[in-house]
């Protein structure tokens, strides 16, 4: 156990060290939420004047501000699968799995830096959103609890998108496919989690699927945490954590244990 | 040293990947220093694949650290391990760099460092001369040979007879799947005459074939679409009359001590295609 500990703890380290060095890769992960919240923010709210009530006085780039926090978490999980991508081509991962440690220990070390920077990448997303001026913010549980709910939730997301990736990488041959794959179900999921619309307001039909989308319950308990005034609209924290909570277990769990030795 | 000899596809990689536990057979069973294979046996073997297995952004350095991590290696024993293998290897001046600064030579040579990192009993190595320049081969070599002194069995994949008879103990000769044969070099090469000569002579008939069989002095005679190549007791006798009889048909000629992989030629029937030598 120690020895899965220690190793788990070389791998993490290494991720967070090569990620340090490709900046281009955090720099990425950090513009586009803030670009889609500066421009996509300032022109609905302007042009289109929203009227909806879960849209607090028509401030569209606040309502989107924990959306964008959820969405930088699932680009930050997609660019490290490709590290992952990068260790298989490169033979790095055979080498580190003829080691004496499981698959999954080594899929787990490599995991929990993909969840480390994909939530170290949203709280930055975070903190600048409070910085930002324009931003409103609200803390349903407070301050301490609001910023411990959205830590909480963020972490429960990247284990989830972490157990989808693990299941899609040792299938998905390469890093092509794999992103085809991100891109064709994944963001389609992420338009429909009420991070860009409230759900509340859109046809039954995609309502529904909305209400099936796993990312919904993370985003609306982002919502709830950083951003509404009252709970009215939004589905709730009890339900939105068990159905993200479970999610995540279950899929990180199934993601490690469907893993193979050979890669 | 054991040698695993055969042409690309022969299975040869598969065996290692078996060996390594990478994968399970289909049939039968792997055991390893008496057991069966599993993480003990996996922290006793050390693997070097056919391809560099090394991260760009890494320097040579944090590439042994994590690999020693991984076997459960810490601290001083770590670091000075690192240091002379990197040392041993030719590699101490560019610890510090980027694995991506590297060369192809110095990247099997940092795989095979990080394959000694942990101190293996059992070193598996896949074709880990693969295009190498004479002086990374044979800083490899020396390496290997330096380590089955000291009583580390190594099993090597080639297709290079010519350092597969000048390094290994024992080779077993694998073709389509199989194990054909499995001897030291020298009893395989035994059966041989003492000279080889490789003819290219695209017009070859079975009937000329059948007449050099006849020939006193001639051993094995084997022929494809456009070569023959003989084994003969002596070569300065054979040669005069192969062009006295047939020097209009043939186009060339290369003469050479029998090897193994004129063993090979006889024991499979047909060239060792692909091979290095062939490059070279």
């Amino acid at each position: 156990m120690i020895d899965a500990a220690y190793a788990s703890w070389a791998l993490l380290s290494r991720d967070l060290r090569a990620v340090s060095r490709s900046r281009s890769q955090l720099y990425s992960s950090l513009l586009f939420p803030l670009m889609l919240l500066a421009l996509l923010g300032t022109g609905v709210s302007s042009g289109l004047a929203p009227t909806s009530p879960r849209i607090l006085n028509g401030d569209y780039t606040s309502y989107l501000a924990p959306g964008m926090i959820a969405m930088t978490a699932l680009f930050s999980s997609t660019f490290s699968s490709a590290g992952f991508y990068r260790d298989r081509e490169s033979g790095l991962l055979r080498a580190m799995l003829a080691s004496p440690h499981s698959a999954q220990t080594i899929l787990f070390g490599k995991a929990l830096g993909a969840i480390l920077i994909g939530t170290v990448q949203a709280l930055a997303v975070l903190v600048l959103a409070v910085v930002i001026p324009g931003i409103d913010l609200a803390w349903q549980f407070g301050w301490l609890g609001g910023v411990a709910t959205v830590v909480v939730t963020i972490l429960a997301l990247n284990f989830m998108l972490s157990g989808i990736s693990l299941l899609l990488a040792v299938r998905i041959k390469t890093m092509q496919g794999f992103h085809l794959i991100m891109n064709l179900v994944l963001f389609p999921l992420f338009f429909l989690s009420g991070a860009f619309f409230p759900l509340d307001q859109v046809p039954t039909w995609l309502e529904v699927i909305g209400y099936i989308n796993p990312l919904t319950y993370a985003v609306d308990l982002l919502h709830y945490a950083s951003y509404a005034d009252s709970p009215d609209g939004l589905i709730g924290p009890l339900i939105d954590g068990l159905v993200l909570g479970g999610l995540a277990m279950l899929l990180f769990v199934f993601g490690l244990r469907r893993a193979p030795r050979a890669v | 040293m054991i040698g695993l000899l055969g042409p690309n596809g022969a299975g040869k990689s598969t065996i290692l990947k078996m060996l390594s536990g990478e994968i399970e057979p289909q049939q039968g069973s792997v055991t390893i220093f008496d057991q069966p294979h599993g993480r003990e046996a996996r922290r006793r073997i050390g693997l070097v694949l056919q391809e560099p297995s090394t991260d760009d952004l890494m320097t040579l350095e944090e590439t042994l650290q994590l690999h020693g991590r991984l076997f459960g290696l810490r601290g001083r024993t770590l670091h000075r391990r690192s240091d002379e293998l990197l040392d041993s290897l030719g590699l101490g001046e560019r610890a510090g760099d980027r694995c991506e600064t590297l060369s192809g030579g110095l990247r099997r040579r940092l795989d095979l460092a990080r394959s000694l990192l942990h101190e293996p009993e059992l070193l598996l190595l896949d074709e880990p001369t693969l295009a190498l320049d004479p002086d990374s081969s044979a800083a490899i070599w020396d390496t290997l040979s330096t380590r089955v002194s000291a009583g580390v069995a190594v099993v090597v994949c080639s297709n290079d007879t010519a350092e597969a008879e000048a390094y290994a103990n024992r080779v077993v000769i694998v073709d389509e799947g199989q194990v054909v044969a499995e001897d030291t070099p020298a009893s395989l090469t035994s059966g041989l005459l003492h000279d080889a000569l490789e003819l290219d002579w695209p017009s070859a008939t079975g009937n000329d074939v059948a007449e050099l069989e006849r020939w006193p002095g001639v051993g094995t005679v084997l022929w494809t679409e456009d070569q023959i190549v003989l084994t003969v007791e002596e070569s300065s006798e054979i040669v005069p009359h192969l062009f006295q009889r047939y020097g209009s048909q043939i186009d060339g000629i290369r003469i050479r001590e029998s090897s193994l992989r004129d063993a090979w030629f006889q024991i499979v029937g047909r060239p060792l295609t692909n091979s290095r030598e062939d490059e070279r």
